[in-house]
């Protein structure tokens, strides 16, 4: 699937996807894990130190599970299940927000026109389901080219901005 | 009226070039039917029985003659030469073509219009009051605030995928025409003791399958506070809000659900973080915004004019028109006139090109070039000088817009009904007609004084049934087309939900129930009282009787 960060086609993804399943143990990779399911905090807590460390939720998480764990966390993987499902966007702002200055990733059903809000709110990675031409996608992010209110990109409304 | 600075104008021209994009890519099957049903409806764009409907953006019911213009063109052009007004003060073309509809789009960015905003789950068109600015008692003119919302919310990417629609209505009187109080949220202009200006908040009101009344969850916002506060109460909404039953989505139900007190506990917290940022308005912006709604050069000599009065004396018709169809302006010698999209043959609401075209050219002539759409689909001329009314009025008589009927039981709200629209459960618009034949003696309508009746053609309520003093809802029984009657609704600053008068009636039974109902008004009726507040006085009880006497 292809993969955008910072407005940058990438070649290969560094992270290693592990999903916990109950009742066995994870077996850890060597640089950068990346871990989904529910019981992530239970996995998070038991990741060796020297790793860096990735989880992937759903809009189901809140600003709240995932405090505690914004100075550890290097990547933030927000799953879209279905497009019209808009929290996603709203907990990108929170978590930038809070500080978290890491890599912010929308994953799911992302669609290219939605790639410039979401980059608005905060995200600054994008996994495209497979099949999407990754170079018009690219080119979505240069559509509209200016906003009237501020987001998480820049906080100022237009009127704030310098001519 | 606002005017488009650059950069307004570069978002909507942007904006159009993307949907030709979406468009394009849709058609060449790159794009599938669900992704672009989400990103038309962003644009206005509906798939309807007979074809698709655009709905254009009328930004607080605001349009010049220009602009009027551009629509009559494009409705015959791309259309079948006619266009519908809503009740959000929007206009709907019925038939236009997919492939057109960017073209269309290109049209309305040539004269500052889009349709941005106007479907889909999003925030739409902020509505207020048809009068603003130009009657007596105003706190201050609300239009300025409507824009400055539309510019927050417009392609506002946090924003745009809420649980369900979201709508904004603002008053700048005591007087409510906006049907603040079922807006998502209606925000009421006002002043507090130390007489700073700020808004009254009102959250959680709509209509549709749970009717509700808006409750006040703010009583004083400091006015530079509005769009933070605003964004608090939508990021509340967008994480909290249930998103697993569209008929459950809306904030009314957020907010019963968690009452207003743990809402308004949770608003506030969120707006803490946000209502000393950069969404704290400046006085700058909000005086340039303003700057763009100064009150026009009135004639100093306008109320000197004789001829008005010497026209009223000698023609009946016009004197007729004149009580019924103008209304009081703070300025005197001027008068704001309605202009009726309700005739006697025709569907509620609709406009043909030329009409279009004479209100625009009469705006230029007589208005200071401006035309408003109203939330009960009428059109108003808004600055007429005394002395130009019968002028007006011959033109408006002559094109079938003169029928001196507002507020009146044929002044009805409707909306499109089975006839368009693919959600209906029955038809509307030959409902509408029935009443017209029926109620064609203005004499009889004038003596029923002010009624309100609004018919849905579904449990949607686009015709905002539950708020009519007469409202009707039609159902779908095995098949056939049944109406619901409500009493006792209205929309205004006493708002209130109708009430179920009893059994359904059959569609050809319709005229003769609102005969027996308002026959039983006027025979029940106090001097001076009008049908709703006899209707609230009496209860439901007696017209009950009446109505469903025959089933005894
Ligand atoms: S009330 Fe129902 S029938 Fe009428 S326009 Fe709305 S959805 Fe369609």
């Amino acid at each position: 699937m292809p993969l955008i960060i910072n407005r940058q086609l990438q070649n290969v993804d560094p992270w290693t996807r592990l999903q916990s399943v109950e009742g066995e143990s994870l077996s850890w990779p060597e640089t950068k894990a990346l871990i989904s399911g529910t019981d992530w905090p239970t996995w998070a807590a038991r990741c060796p130190a020297k790793l860096e460390l990735g989880v992937s939720i759903t809009a189901d998480t809140t600003l709240e599970d995932l405090t505690p764990w914004l100075d550890r966390l290097s990547l933030i993987e927000i799953c879209f299940e279905v497009f019209r499902d808009g929290r996603g966007f709203s907990l990108a702002r929170l978590l930038r927000r809070a500080g978290y200055q890491g890599e912010l990733r929308a994953a799911g059903d992302v669609g290219q026109d939605r790639l410039a809000y979401l980059e608005r709110c905060g995200f600054n990675a994008f996994v495209l389901p497979e099949g999407r031409d990754p170079l018009q996608a690219l080119a979505a992010f240069e559509q509209i080219q200016v906003h009237y209110q501020g987001a998480a990109d820049d906080p100022r409304p237009i009127y704030r901005q310098e001519a | 009226m606002y005017q488009y600075t650059q950069v307004d104008q570069q978002i909507v021209n942007e904006r159009v070039e993307e949907f030709r994009d979406q468009t394009r890519r849709y058609l060449a099957g790159e794009l599938s039917a669900d992704e672009f049903l989400a990103l038309r409806l962003m644009n206005g764009l509906y798939i309807q029985r007979q074809a698709p409907m655009l709905r254009v953006a009328i930004p607080y019911g605001l349009t010049s003659a220009q602009q009027m213009r551009k629509l009559a063109h494009i409705a015959r052009t791309y259309d079948q030469g006619y266009g519908h007004f809503t009740t959000r003060t929007n206009l709907q073309f019925n038939w236009p073509k997919l492939e057109e509809v960017p073209d269309i789009l290109a049209e309305l960015a040539e004269v500052q219009m889009h349709a941005i905003q106007t479907s889909g789950n999003c925030i739409r068109n902020t509505t207020t009051d048809h009068f603003a600015g130009v009657i007596e008692g105003e706190i201050e003119d609300p239009r300025p605030w409507c824009e400055i919302i539309r510019q927050w919310s417009t392609l506002h990417p946090e924003f745009a995928y809420l649980p369900r629609k979201f709508k904004i209505a603002v008053t700048g009187s005591q007087q409510d025409r906006a049907a603040s109080q079922v807006h998502d949220i209606g925000l009421h202009l006002v002043k507090n003791a130390a007489g700073e200006l700020g808004f009254e908040v009102l959250v959680g009101g709509g209509l549709g399958r749970t009717p509700v009344i808006g409750k006040v969850i703010r009583e004083f916002l400091p006015a530079l506070d509005l769009l933070s506060y605003l964004d608090a109460i939508l990021r509340v909404y967008n994480l909290k809000g249930r998103r697993d039953n569209k008929y459950k989505a809306r904030i009314k139900i957020l907010v019963e659900s968690l009452g207003i007190e743990a809402f308004r506990e949770l608003v506030e917290a969120e707006w803490q973080f946000t209502r000393d940022t950069e969404l704290k308005l400046t006085h700058a912006e909000v005086e340039r915004v303003k700057a763009h709604f100064t009150p026009f050069a009135y004639a100093a000599d306008a109320a000197e004019d004789t001829r008005l009065a010497q026209h009223l004396a000698e023609d009946e018709a016009f004197k007729i028109w004149y009580e019924r169809n103008t209304r009081a302006h703070k300025v005197p010698g001027y008068r704001c006139v309605m202009v009726s999209l309700k005739p006697q043959l025709g569907a509620p609401g609709d406009i043909t090109a030329l009409q279009m075209e004479v209100v625009a050219d009469l705006a230029e002539a007589y208005s200071f070039a401006e035309i408003r759409s109203t939330h009960d689909q009428n059109l108003l001329l808004a600055d007429v000088r005394q002395a130009d009314l019968y002028q007006v009025w011959q033109t408006l008589s002559e094109h079938n817009l003169a029928r001196a009927n507002i507020n009146t039981l044929t002044d009805m709200i409707v909306c499109p009904g089975f006839d368009f629209c693919a959600l209906a459960n029955a038809k509307t618009l030959n409902i509408a007609d029935a009443i017209n034949a029926e109620f064609e003696d203005l004499d009889y309508l004038y003596d029923l004084g002010d009624i309100q009746l609004n018919m849905s053609g579904c449990i949607n309520a686009c015709g905002h049934h539950h708020v009519g003093h007469i409202g009707i809802l039609g159902v779908d029984k095995k098949g056939e087309d049944w109406y619901q009657i409500t009493l006792g609704g209205s929309a205004r600053e006493d708002a209130s939900l109708g009430k179920v008068l009893g059994r359904s009636v059959a569609a050809d039974e319709v005229p003769r129930v609102l005969r027996v109902i308002l026959n039983t008004y006027v025979e029940l009726r106090q001097p001076e009282e009008s049908f709703l507040e006899c209707v609230r006085r009496v209860g439901l009880t007696p017209f009950k009787e009446k109505v469903y006497a025959a089933d005894h």
